[in-house]
This record gives structure tokens, sequence and C-alpha cells, in this order.
């Protein structure tokens, strides 16, 4: 068995999964082969650190019409470990894979090392109230969420690109693409959020939030009611257990009272403030720091301060 | 008509863990099992195609014996039958193993129109299930549907994506995993829950499987679940003066680098 | 002997936990707060089953025993008491046309009960002395075609919104002890519904006198038999307490939930005050007589599903709460103090219905008046 292969048909995303695939290269002394679909994402992944990396010629570019593609490609070399990207469509192919396999496979690592043969590593149960540490014989496939690692700095040497023609799956037809209606912010990114919640009695005054949030270089976040029951804010602005995890700087909860659907999605940001007037709200309990205080009254005056 | 098989999973019941403060594990002797959430989305979705279009829904799931419990909710909330599966292999069966397992109890079961899935189970959340099914019985799979319809043999599915949404269109037989907003499962009537314990369960013995032992050998095996504990530092300011506490917070701020 | 609900009993006690989430938890203290008569609410009771809870299935119920009942109204109190003395004042009605009735006053009330189409209510008493006994006692004289009902029947629930009354008159002046029960329909002539009573709680079960002036029945309108009221009236208020002990229980196990999740998160001198021993001996006492009370409920529930005489047991958990009932919510406020004294807060509103479900409806002999005939 060899080869540590990435894939992600997300292009930063698949950057990302180099670095994890390098660090496995150092105990497990194997190649690293990334799959690719487009030109470009070949040449970036050869250059970041790659041995080598197949460009799949495809008749349809539906991600998971390749999994077949994608999985003899993996058993014909005998990989030993599949990074795949964490997005929804990458955890459908590496299921299919695992299962060809007859493989294990984690879902939405957080961490991951080759110990003792097996690749061990952790993630998230119950809904984010454990974290369990599992060890999976190899070959194994696991899947990465995005940001997780950041893409490795340029390779000294480029790895090679093959080109490799793929059959994709005949049966599913696939029509009505429509993308998200978002704002085109990637709240998932920011490096610092002000959150908004319930607090708030109406949508005008989320001004307050976006003045402390333009002094402070913050994107804009929510708590889920906020999104969608109210429909103050698009749907992908919404952070918790079913939106967006977040680990940015700061995470600023203005008004949310901390319910755990809520705070599991920004509970790993480096630093949490909280602003509510209920002294016994439980996001206190998830903060680092806190203002008990109406926030009509506090916002304007942190915006002040923060200017200064 | 469409004959739908519903696989689910009787789990925990995540809020009635708790965390033990000496070593962060995990205390769930006081916890209740329930049908996973998603699970439930997936039986109220069959439910509700075969309210509309009639044909049957058959329920099936593999578990420790503790799945003799969920039979009669089961039975209560659509399902005209459940097959189950009570083996103390499912105590350490990964994904691999619950696909192994419920796949040959499958092939034996005979053939459906619409197998379904929730996305993944309220417990581990793998997501994993419905496509390991499809793979090993060598069927399509429709992953992360949020509407669903049937019309003679052809699967219409909604399927959300992080990026947006887009409309798959596949003859059956298929698999389908379904999202938590795909319904709101409907609380069953006293009625149903009655009617419940009239309705036939059939016990499939692991053994009848014909499964290699090495189907029913885990890849994953866990080596610790610890409690997940933030420690924050939960400096909160309360004065009387909000000008006080943004003082206070400002500065707390900037020497944490953050200005 | 087994303490536990069947499998049966649990899930249906578990529809009722989620239905009362989905469609009591959100109406409750707006329904307070107007005491609007909840018609969305009925019309989803109905959908759900539990109007009929207890009839038999040939009737069109869901055939399920005394203890699912007790178990249901206990979990749907713990969300609205207001709502279930309405479901239990209604159950007063459909059981005792579905008992007693004639195969026509089943045919027209017993299904649209069951339907949450017609409201029962269940009048029993009056102002005077006792009941029969007084000026304004409702009288039934005898006519060619039936009977002529006038006075007034006092504090019914559900009135106004009832569409048929069971109601219980002297047919014989010289025997006014025995009592005939009678079910009119709420369009007859005659009868008037007096404005509703402002009432301490529970508010949202409508409460009012009920006048009979001349209203003219016809002779199919006798339940059962001619002076088989008392009979009616004692096995149906006997049953009626034990349902009301279930609201009891409810009542008292929300607020000492609600009383405990708060001591956890309150921080005063430090600490959370679920520490302190004078907080932790409130909630461990109301925590108590409301495990022992439901424990007693559900005997006495079963000895009345089992057919077996019951009526000592339900004196002693009628008696029990009756002491203990306002305890438990005395106690859980003063674990919550002046945050729970807001009427934003769940205890007030329970406190005043627990009151309710307490302080009324006491058969006509007095609970420890049954326990000690029973025993001495």
């Amino acid at each position: 068995m060899a080869g540590i292969f990435v894939f992600s048909e997300d292009k930063a995303l698949s950057e990302q999964l180099l670095t994890p695939a390098l660090e496995l290269k150092k105990t497990l002394s194997e190649p690293i082969t990334a799959l690719a679909l487009t030109d470009a994402d070949a040449k970036e992944l050869a250059a970041l650190g790659a041995d080598k990396v197949v460009l799949l010629e495809a008749a349809s570019s539906w991600t998971e019409g390749l999994s077949e593609a994608i999985y003899s490609i993996f058993s014909g070399a005998g990989g030993s470990v599949f990074l795949v990207g964490g997005t929804l469509r990458g955890k459908h192919v590496a299921a299919y894979v695992a299962a060809k396999l007859n493989a294990g496979m984690i879902t939405d690592a957080k961490s991951l090392k080759i110990e003792g043969g097996k690749l061990v590593s952790t993630r998230l149960l119950y809904a984010g109230l454990a974290l369990s540490e599992e060890e999976v014989t190899l070959p194994a496939v696991v899947t990465i969420p995005p940001r997780t690692f950041l893409a490795p700095s340029a390779a000294t040497n480029a790895g090679t690109v093959e080109t490799v023609k793929a059959d994709s799956d005949t049966q599913v037809a696939i029509s009505d693409v429509t993308p998200l209606g978002g704002s085109g912010v990637d709240v998932s990114a920011a490096t610092r959020l002000v959150s908004v919640g319930r607090g708030f009695r109406k949508r005008e005054d989320l001004k307050l939030a976006e003045d402390l949030a333009a002094v402070l270089k913050a994107e804009l976040g929510c708590s889920r009611p906020v999104a969608e029951d109210e429909h103050w804010l698009p749907i992908d602005h919404y952070i918790g257990i079913s939106g967006h995890t977040v680990k940015p700087e700061l995470y600023l909860a203005v008004g949310i009272s901390g319910q755990v659907q809520h705070v599991v999605g920004a509970r790993e940001s480096k630093v949490i403030v909280a602003v509510n007037s209920d002294e016994h709200a439980p996001i206190f309990e998830a903060a680092d720091y806190g203002i008990v205080g109406d926030l009509y009254e506090v916002l304007p005056l942190l915006t002040a301060a923060v200017k200064k | 008509m469409p004959k739908c098989l519903v696989c689910y999973k009787w789990t925990l019941d995540e809020k009635d863990i708790k965390i033990k403060p000496a070593d962060s594990s995990l205390d769930t002797a006081r916890a209740k099992g329930k049908i996973s959430d998603f699970d439930r989305n997936a039986i109220e979705e069959a439910a509700l195609l075969v309210e509309k279009q009639g044909g049957a829904v058959h329920a099936l799931t593999y578990g420790t014996s503790a799945v003799k419990q969920s039979l009669k909710d089961v039975l209560s909330r659509g399902p005209e039958k459940v097959y189950w599966i009570a083996d103390a292999s499912a105590d350490a069966a990964d994904a691999c193993v619950t696909a192994n397992v419920l796949a040959a109890a499958i092939r034996k079961l005979g053939s459906y129109d619409l197998i379904l899935c929730g996305e993944g189970s309220s417990d581990v959340f793998n997501r994993q299930t419905a496509v390991r099914l499809a793979a090993l019985l060598s069927l399509p799979c429709v992953t992360y549907v949020e509407k669903l319809s049937i019309e003679g043999d052809t699967v219409k599915a909604t399927r959300k994506l992080d990026e947006g949404s887009e409309v798959a269109t596949v003859k059956g037989p298929v698999v389908v995993s379904v999202l938590g907003q795909i319904n709101k499962p409907r609380i069953p009537s006293l009625k149903q829950v009655l009617a419940a314990s009239k309705k036939p369960n059939e016990e499939i013995k692991i053994t009848d499987l014909g499964l290699k032992p090495e189907s029913l050998q885990p890849k994953s095996v866990h080596r610790s679940v610890k409690g997940f504990v933030t420690k924050r530092k939960n400096i909160i300011y309360k004065e009387s003066s909000a000008a006080t506490n943004v003082a206070k917070l400002t500065s707390s701020l900037a020497a944490e680098g953050l200005r | 002997m087994n303490f536990q609900l069947t499998e049966e009993q649990q899930l249906i006690e578990q529809s009722a936990r989620d239905f009362a989430k989905e469609f009591l938890d959100p109406i409750a203290v707006q329904l307070d707060y107007t005491g609007e008569f909840p018609k969305a609410v009925i019309a989803e009771l109905a959908n759900h089953d539990f109007l009929g809870l207890h009839l038999p299935a040939e009737a069109g119920g869901a055939g399920a025993g005394f203890v699912s009942y007790v178990a249901v109204i206990e979990s749907l109190s713990r969300s609205s008491a207001a709502v279930t003395s309405i479901i239990n004042n209604q159950a007063m009605a459909s059981y005792a046309i579905q008992t007693w009735g004639s195969d026509a006053q089943k045919k027209q009330y017993v299904r649209a009960f069951i339907k949450g189409e017609t409201i029962g209510a269940f009048a029993v008493c009056e102002n005077g002395p006792t009941t029969g006994i007084g000026p304004d006692a409702l009288n039934a004289t005898k006519t060619e075609d039936g009977y002529v009902l006038k006075g007034t029947k006092a504090y019914v629930r559900n009135a106004g919104e009832a569409g048929v009354y069971v109601v219980f008159a002297v047919t014989d002046a010289a025997d006014p002890n025995a009592l005939t029960a009678f079910v009119v329909d709420a369009s007859a002539a005659g009868l008037k519904v007096g404005p509703r009573l402002n009432t301490m709680g529970l508010k949202g079960c409508p409460v009012a006198h009920v006048v009979f002036d001349d209203v003219k029945v016809p002779e199919t309108a006798v339940l059962g038999s001619l002076k088989a009221g008392r009979e009616i009236a004692t096995r149906v208020l006997a049953l009626a307490s034990v349902a009301e002990a279930a609201q009891t229980v409810g009542i008292g196990q929300a607020a000492v939930e609600h009383a405990a999740a708060y001591a956890k998160q309150r921080v005063q001198f430090g600490k959370p005050i679920a520490t302190l021993q004078a907080i932790q001996t409130l909630l461990a006492e109301a925590a108590t007589d409301c495990y022992l009370a439901r424990l007693a409920l559900r005997a006495a529930a079963q000895l009345v599903e089992d057919g077996k005489p019951f009526e000592a047991e339900a004196a002693i958990v009628k008696s029990f709460l009756a002491r203990l009932g306002s305890k438990i919510l005395v106690d859980s406020c003063q674990v919550e103090g002046g945050m729970g004294f807001s009427e934003s807060m769940p205890l007030p509103r329970l406190f005043r219905d627990i009151a309710g479900t307490t302080l009324l409806d006491s058969p006509a002999d007095f609970p420890d008046y049954a326990i000690a005939a029973s025993i001495a």
C-alpha cells in the first residue's frame, strides 16, 4: 500500500489538505498524490507540495458522479490514506470510496496523525458535546472541514501533472443548479465577527452592530432566529450547529443568550466577548469577557471607545 | 405506489448526557433513547409520500438489544412493519460494519423503490451510511435532500449543498439521505400510538445474514471520548455605569492584542 | 408490582409532552393574560386524539386507560393547567354521557366531543348550602312531555363555550337529596350563561353561573334514570378529583424544575444558590412532594383502571395535595426570590393555577372525612 491522496472540488480546500498530507508523509514516507478537476488547480497543487497530480478529465462536472473514477485511481495505486475536503459533496465522494474499499472513514477530523501504523484522529460527537479520539486501520478515508488547516507554502520542487480520462456517473441527471442567494460574505473566513441575536428589537437597530463591526473591521454574523425567523440577515450569516462554525480571533456576541446550538459554532474563537442585559444568560459562561448591560447603551459607547 | 424502506438508528439523547467534572468523561446513565433526529425526518418523509400516493413503508434498524425500545415508537410514526437486528456487535460497530449489516439485511428483504436514511445520526453524525449502503447495493445515491418526490419509478430530489441547491433526477431504486429541513415530523396521535402495538415487527438474526467475520470487524475504534469543556476567562463587567464597563472591556481587549 | 408506566403508556406520555411543547408552551402565557378560550388548541387536541383518550374505541375514542389519562393530564398541565381544566371538564361530560347515556344521547354528543366539535360542561355546584337545597337550587318539574328546569348552577367550567351541559336537578321536592341528571343542549331556550368570572388562575378555562329560566327539556334528556343523579355525580366527581390531582402534580413539577434550573445558574455570594443548604432543602422537599404525589396518583388511577374501589385512595391523594400543592409553589417562589416574582417568569401563573386545582371541586365529603371513614 502506498500513497497519501488528497482531493477536494474546492480549490482552496484542496490546497489546505496538503498541509496535513505533508505531515503524514513525514511518518508514512509515502508520496502525495492530489486529484484535481481543473488545470489551474493541478498546477497549484503541484507547486504546493503534491508529488504527483492527477488531473481528471470528465464529461460531467458533477463531483459526486466522479466517485467511482476517484475510487479506481486510489485503489489502483494502493493508496493508504485519502484526505477529502469536507464539503457536503466531498463527504459523499469520500463515503463512496470508503465503502468500496471496505475501509474506515473519519468525518470532519479536527486533527490527524499516524501512530502504530494506524491513523489516529479526533472529532466531535453528540452535537459538539464530546470530543472523541479514534484509530483507523489503513487504508483510511478522512474528510477535513474547510479552514482546519492553512495551505502550505510553495514546495522546493514542483510535482508532476498527469491527465487521466475519468468516467462520470450516467444514472443521475442534475438540473436547476441554483447558487445560494447571499451577501457573498463568508462569515467563516472572517477574522473578527460581531454576532447579533434576539436582544435587538428590530432590524433597523442592527445598525448599532454594523457601526461597531465597521470600526473593529469585523463581519456580521447572527444567531439562528435572526436569520431564519426574523430574516434580518441572510441565512449564510448564521452561526451555529446547523450553520457556520467560525474561529475568528474575536467573536463578539451581542444580545445572544448563548444556547449550546449557537455556541458550538463559535466556541473555538480565540477571544469571545458577550454583551447581554441578562446576567444569567448562558453566553457569559462561554465568554472570556462580557458586559452586563443594555446593548442599546453599550454598543455606541463601545464603538466610540474603539474608534479612539 | 412506492415501496419505501427507512433505515433508522436508536441513539442516546445527547441532551441527557452529562460531563463528569472529575475527568471530563461522559455520564450516559440517565440518557434516554430516541430515534435519531434526522431519521425521524426520513420516516416522516416516507410516511407522507405513501399517504399521498399509496404504497408501503417498512423500517429497518441495527443496534444493541436496546433497539427493542424503538419498535412501538417507530410503528406509531407511519411504517407498517419494522425489521430489527439486535446484536452486541452494534456497540463497537463503525460506519463500515453498520453499512455491511444493513446492506446484507436489505438484500434479504427484497427490493424497495426508495431507501431512505437521515443525513447522519444525532450521536456521531458520520453522514456515511446512505452513501455506503448505495455503494454496497450498487444503487444510485442522492444525498442532502430537502425536497423529495417520486413519480412512477423516477425520483426527483432537491439537494441543498454548501454553495447552493440542485435537482437530481434518477430512476429508482435509489438510496436517499434527507436533511432535517425536509419536513417537520408530526407528533403521533394517541390512536397511532395505540395502533402501533398491533403492527408486526420481525427480528433478523445477524447470523442469518451470511456475513463474513471481517465484515463485522470495525475499522475505526474509539480510543477515548471526553466531554468538550471550554475553559474561558469568564471576566464579566457589571458595574452600574455602562461607560465604566466599556472602558474595562476595551483595556482587556487591548491586553489581548485585539485593538 | 411495577411502578413504571408500560411501554405504551410511556409513548402516550411522550406524545403528550411533545404536544405540550409544540402547542401549549407557545400560548400558555398569552392564554393566562387574555383568558381567551383557545379554540385552535382544542382543535389540535382533537387531532391528536386527546379529547377521546379515555373513551372506548367503539365510540371513536382512543380507548386508553385511566393511567394513561392521568399521565397525559400531568404532562399537559406542566405547560398549561388552564387547557387541562378544559379537557377535564369536557371529559366529565363525555364520560357521563358515554357511561349512562341513551343511544340517542351518545350518538348526538360523544363523537362531537372527541372531534372537538362540541365542548362539554358538567354542572353540579350551586350557590346554596348544598346541591339541591336553597332558593336557587335547580329544580326539574315534570310536565306532560318532559321537564321544566328552573334554577341556577354556579361556577360551571367551560360555561359559555359548551354546546351541551350535563346538569343535576331535584325532581322530587320531598326528596331533595335525590338528584336526576339531564343532558341539556346549550341552545335550549331559557338557558342563560352569566358573565364570565374573572378567576384567580386557570385563566382560559371559562367559569360562569348558568341560569335555567324555565328551560323545557324532553323526557329523553334524562341521563341514566330518574334519581340516579347522585350516583352519577359521585362517581364522576371522584374520577375528576384524581384527574385534578394530576393537574396539581403537573403544575408542581413544572415549578420545581423551573426553580431548580434557576438555582443552578443564579449566582450569589460567588456561587450558584443551588449550593446553599437552605435552597437545597426547599427544592428537595418540593421534589419529594411531587414524586410521592405522582406515585399515589398513579396507584389510584390503576385502581380505577382495574375497576376496583378507589375513593379512599383518591381522597388520600387529594388531601396530600391540598396540603402540599401550594407549599410546592410557595417554596419554588422562595427559591426564585425577586426575579421569580415577575409575571414574565412562570411561577406567578403556576402559583395562581395550583390554587385552582387544589382548592376547588372538593367532593361532597371532605377528603379527610372519606379517608377516616375508610379506616375507622
